[in-house]
């Protein structure tokens, strides 16, 4: 053999790195999504930082065991990938297969997670964007208009619905006096007062629509003393108009003799008048502030259906914050879950080891951004 | 003529392959992973009666960063096999790292300190800020009065 080739220069092709052109292939494209997702999180955490204000986990409706849950699960389907690796590096074809299955699987879990995630958020009015999001920055004089025209809203759709059930009979209850006695009475005074008692109006009224933490006993104490402000004045006004209904009754039975009696009578009702409308001004707030004081987490927790505009501030960066993080990385595991229901399909012996490795790298890569996600999005 | 440069390559990444594979044992990786969910159970850490008595919210911050590029470091040196390569690896990592960090700090005087100097429109229109505990107890001492006060403390 030596002999043959004596003479001739044998050519050998020399890679220029130490392996294959897939890995180097993927290596580069990974060190393209790590300038990415640095951006993205570099830009996440200067402006989480830098904001005057950032809402709690709670009050965004995040949940830290759901999060660490989603950590476990990437944690796990990063092993089930090296398994992968190495059982088709033995040739193990099918034990290889099973753990690429076991990846898609855990995959899907994350995945599902996380749209039961988005689903939580979404049905209590966080979204990224307006209409759709209810998130108010600050309550001021746009946001108690905005409350009010989401009563009327609701006031006319079940006041004009057709033989309505009684949940919806209690719904229309419940509407009518809020707007009556909160939210109209509240949107009026920070109108009409000045800008900083006007400020406490629009304060209190948010706080009833979503508490933030401190605020919560604060309300409480609040409409704790208003109701024995307003039972005081229920009794006053009781007591000064029974004897006048009496009087009431007694000229009328006594019938219209003489012009002096009806005389006496037209007042007598104009006063019952007046003092009546204060007494049914006095129990609508009465009845407002029973369905304040029952719900204690806010009117949107204990009345779901309501959707009332609420201020979570920094709530908006929030929401955009969250979403494009958390929904590029759910993009990236999407593709990765594709590739992964693709390699099923075929046979993962020796030969396709370096693929599963090449795929492993990207996943790894998305588990990777995942870890650094969790803390700064859920824990900080 | 044309078989022999392709069993020579292939006979290389079977080398490297080898290679690889010295390192990284099933057991290596079921450590990693143990140490993976370990200090993810770690970051909780940060959550619990004890941390908030002893340490402030700012280094419970730097733990949990702390935990996270552990966490990356090993799943990057034992899954992403960089333990073992070769040193081209310094020639990728190292350069995005620089930029990743530089990014960031680029961004800082840009938008991170951007209420910093802000006008007063600006501030206007601004986010309000959390209610704190002293506020709370303020407002429920003597009612409007301070509610009042703070709100001017908002409104410059």
């Amino acid at each position: 053999m030596s002999d043959e080739h004596h003479g001739h220069i044998q050519l050998r092709y020399h890679p220029g790195m130490p392996m294959s052109n897939g890995k180097t292939c993927m290596w580069l494209f990974l060190s393209t999504e790590i300038m990415f997702f640095a951006g993205l999180i570099g830009t996440y955490i200067v402006l989480r930082f830098g904001a005057p204000s950032w809402p709690l986990p709670h009050e965004v409706h995040l949940s830290e065991p759901i999060g660490a849950f989603n950590t476990f699960v990437l944690i796990c389907s990063s092993v089930t990938v090296v398994l992968a690796l190495e059982a088709a590096r033995v040739n193990r074809v099918g034990q290889a297969k099973g753990w690429i299955a076991a990846t898609l699987l855990l995959g899907c879990v994350f995945l599902g997670v996380k749209a039961y995630e988005y689903q939580a958020k979404f049905s209590h009015g966080i979204y990224p964007q307006k209409p759709h999001s209810l998130i108010y920055e600050k309550p001021d004089l746009a946001y108690a208009s905005m409350v009010r025209q989401t009563l009327e809203a609701h006031q006319v759709r079940l006041a004009s619905a057709g033989n309505p059930s009684t949940d919806e009979q209690d719904q229309l209850a419940v509407t009518g006096t809020l707007l009556r006695h909160f939210a109209r009475p509240a949107e009026l005074t920070a109108a009409q007062s000045g800008n900083q008692q006007g400020q406490v109006v629009l304060n209190r009224l948010a706080a009833a629509i979503m508490p933030h933490g401190d605020q919560m006993p604060v309300q409480r104490k609040l409409l704790k003393q208003e109701k024995q402000e307003l039972e005081k004045r229920r009794d006053g006004l009781d007591a000064k108009l029974s004897p006048l209904r009496m009087q009431q009754k007694e000229l009328k039975s006594r019938g219209q003799e003489n012009a002096a009696t009806e005389e006496q009578l037209s007042e007598l009702n104009k006063k019952i008048a007046t003092l009546g409308g204060e007494a049914i001004e006095v129990e609508g707030r009465l009845n407002a502030i029973t369905i304040l004081a029952g719900a204690d987490h806010g009117l949107n927790e204990k009345y779901h259906w309501l959707h009332l505009p609420m201020v979570i501030p920094g709530g908006n960066m929030w929401a955009s914050t969250y979403f494009l993080l958390t929904g590029f990385h759910a993009l990236h595991v999407l593709v990765g879950l594709i590739v992964f229901a693709l390699y099923l399909f075929i046979r993962l012996d020796r030969e396709r080891a370096p693929h599963i490795e090449y795929i492993g790298l990207y996943w790894h890569f998305v588990d990777l951004v995942w870890i650094f996600l969790f803390p700064l999005l859920y824990l900080f | 003529m044309s078989e022999q440069p392709e069993t020579g390559s292939h006979s290389e990444s079977d080398a490297t392959e080898d290679e690889a594979h010295h390192g990284g044992s099933i057991k290596t990786y079921v450590l990693v992973f143990l140490a993976l969910c370990l200090l993810t159970t770690a970051s909780f850490f940060t959550y619990s009666e004890f941390w908030r008595e002893h340490f402030s919210t700012q280094a419970g911050w730097a733990f949990m960063m702390a935990v996270s590029c552990t966490k990356a470091l090993l799943v990057v040196l034992f899954f992403m096999h960089l333990l073992y390569e070769a040193n081209w690896k310094y020639v990728l990592t190292i350069p995005t790292i620089f930029m990743s960090i530089f990014l960031v700090l680029m961004l800082i005087p840009d938008v991170g300190m951007r209420m910093n100097r802000a006008s007063e429109e600006r501030l206007r229109h601004m986010a309000i800020e959390h209610v704190t505990d002293e506020h709370a107890a303020e407002t429920t001492a003597s009612e409007d009065n301070s509610a009042v006060h703070s709100a001017k403390e908002e409104h410059p």
